[in-house]
């Protein structure tokens, strides 16, 4: 008879969104299945498990992360931004107020992903061009826009998050 | 999702991590984790555990005199964003803010890890073969170093023996210009081809301007050409009867036939050719004339 390991687990310490959590997963549990599965945080996608297609995008210690090449063991010790936590409960960041606005998806299941990826690109640009945008959400297949209306709301995004531009918009 | 029994394995030291993987045949060594990770979940590589390699080999660049050395869990975000390598290492700061998959990539995917896969048709091969890069290489008893030229054996297969890891990658920062370009059908698609060319003041093999240029993506290991320039740049068909010299098996996966990199790849080289004199012509003058 053959003897079977059972499947090997450990407890996974990190912040979520602010939050300490403490998740009992898999060894080999991705990132996103941890986020999902166990914290029902279902605003992050699962696309094609591949690292292709982005939907899967969390940040984890500020860096923009495709969560389902990540190992959630690997994120122990670490802080973790969901797409639910990019702004307070009940209102948009700049980038989500302007998908919205400039109509920036459609099925919206790439939202995450062209979210965070702005977000980090506008933090270190405030004036980017169209190249830069494409070049920034490049890690992001949207199979509804054709992306031109994600580059135009990303350009709004830099306005309303210009300081220049702050006191005319807020 | 990954096999429910795949361990994660953390070891205190990089000598018992290489034993670890050098007495287990299914153990796999976890760097960035952006190639490993998709094949267990994809159940293209069956594995038993997973032996983490963060904290045990560097993670930072380290500019020498005279060289550049890349820890292997530096990523290609550490690379792009390096100041200092706009000087000490252009090409491969190029290249890896160039790589596909986005910053989500960039941000976790590791020069050294790409290297350790083989994929035929990722940028980073032949540019370290290009380069004349070399592999530090540390195994459960002992290191030694790898040439780059020595070190990819065949497509997805590199010199590396059972419980080896490559700690870091050396590569010379010799003043001269540099070109680097790659062929691919979409923004978010593998390269088809690449070229890696570089152009020196030389006393080897003797002319007064030397050049050696890698090519990825044309066969199953990194094509190799070196010469000398004296007078004008050879023309892609001259590119593609050198590197027919050398290449006897052409690479073809789903993205595009060897016959088709075979056709494209002189013309990629000598893009890549003219970047490079360019951009020594132009350090020449600024070095004060020759």
């Amino acid at each position: 008879m053959t003897h079977v390991d059972p499947a090997p687990h450990r407890t996974v310490s990190c912040t979520v969104n602010g939050k300490d959590v403490q998740v009992r997963c898999r060894d080999g549990a991705l990132l996103v299945e941890m986020i999902r599965d166990t914290l029902d945080l279902t605003g992050t996608h699962i696309g094609c498990l591949n690292g292709d297609c982005g939907v899967c995008t969390v940040r984890v210690d500020g860096q923009v992360t495709k969560s389902c090449l990540y190992l959630a063991a690997r994120a122990e010790g670490a802080e973790v931004t969901t797409i639910e936590g990019v702004a307070e409960e009940g209102t948009l960041h700049e980038v989500q107020q302007a998908l919205w606005n400039g109509e920036g998806f459609q099925c919206g299941f790439c939202v995450p992903g062209q979210v965070f990826c702005a977000m980090d690109l506008l933090e270190s640009n405030t004036t980017p061009s169209d190249g830069q945008i494409r070049h920034a959400i490049s890690g992001n297949l949207c199979r509804c826009t054709g992306y031109q209306k994600i580059v135009e709301a990303i350009h709004d995004a830099s306005t309303r998050l210009d300081p220049t531009e702050k006191t005319a918009t807020h | 999702m990954i096999p429910p029994h795949v361990r994660y394995l953390t070891f205190p030291d990089l000598g018992s991590a290489c034993a670890a993987l050098a007495a287990e045949r299914k153990y796999v060594a976890l760097g960035g984790g952006t190639v490993v990770v998709p094949e267990l979940v994809r159940r293209e590589r069956h594995a038993d555990a997973m032996v983490e390699l963060r904290g045990l080999v560097p993670d930072g660049v380290t500019v020498g005199e005279g060289e550049v050395e890349f820890g292997a869990l530096a990523t290609y975000t550490t690379v792009a964003r390096d100041p200092r390598l706009q000087e000490a290492a252009p090409l491969l700061r190029q290249l890896a803010a160039g790589i596909t998959g986005g910053a989500q990539l960039r941000n976790q995917a590791t020069l050294v890890g790409s290297a350790c896969r083989a994929i035929p048709s990722s940028d980073v091969p032949a540019a370290l073969v290009g380069l004349d890069a070399t592999m530090r290489v540390q195994g459960p008893s002992s290191s030694r170093d790898i040439a780059a030229t020595d070190f990819f054996l065949g497509a997805f297969r590199t010199a590396l023996a059972p419980g080896e890891i490559v700690r870091s990658v050396v590569v010379p920062s010799h003043p001269g210009g540099y070109g680097y370009l790659k062929f691919k059908f979409s923004e978010s698609s593998w390269p088809i081809v690449t070229a890696a060319a570089f152009v020196r003041d030389g006393a080897s093999p003797g002319g007064p301007r030397w050049a050696t240029i890698g090519v990825g993506g044309l066969a199953p290991v990194p094509a190799r050409v070196d010469l000398d320039l004296d007078g004008s740049l050879p023309t892609a068909a001259d590119l593609n009867d050198l590197l027919a010299e050398q290449t006897s098996a052409y690479w073809s996966d789903e993205l595009a036939d060897g016959n088709y990199r075979r056709s494209i790849a002189g013309a990629i080289a000598r893009r890549a050719l003219a970047q490079a004199a360019t951009r020594h012509q132009d350090s020449a003058t600024d070095r004060g004339g020759e």
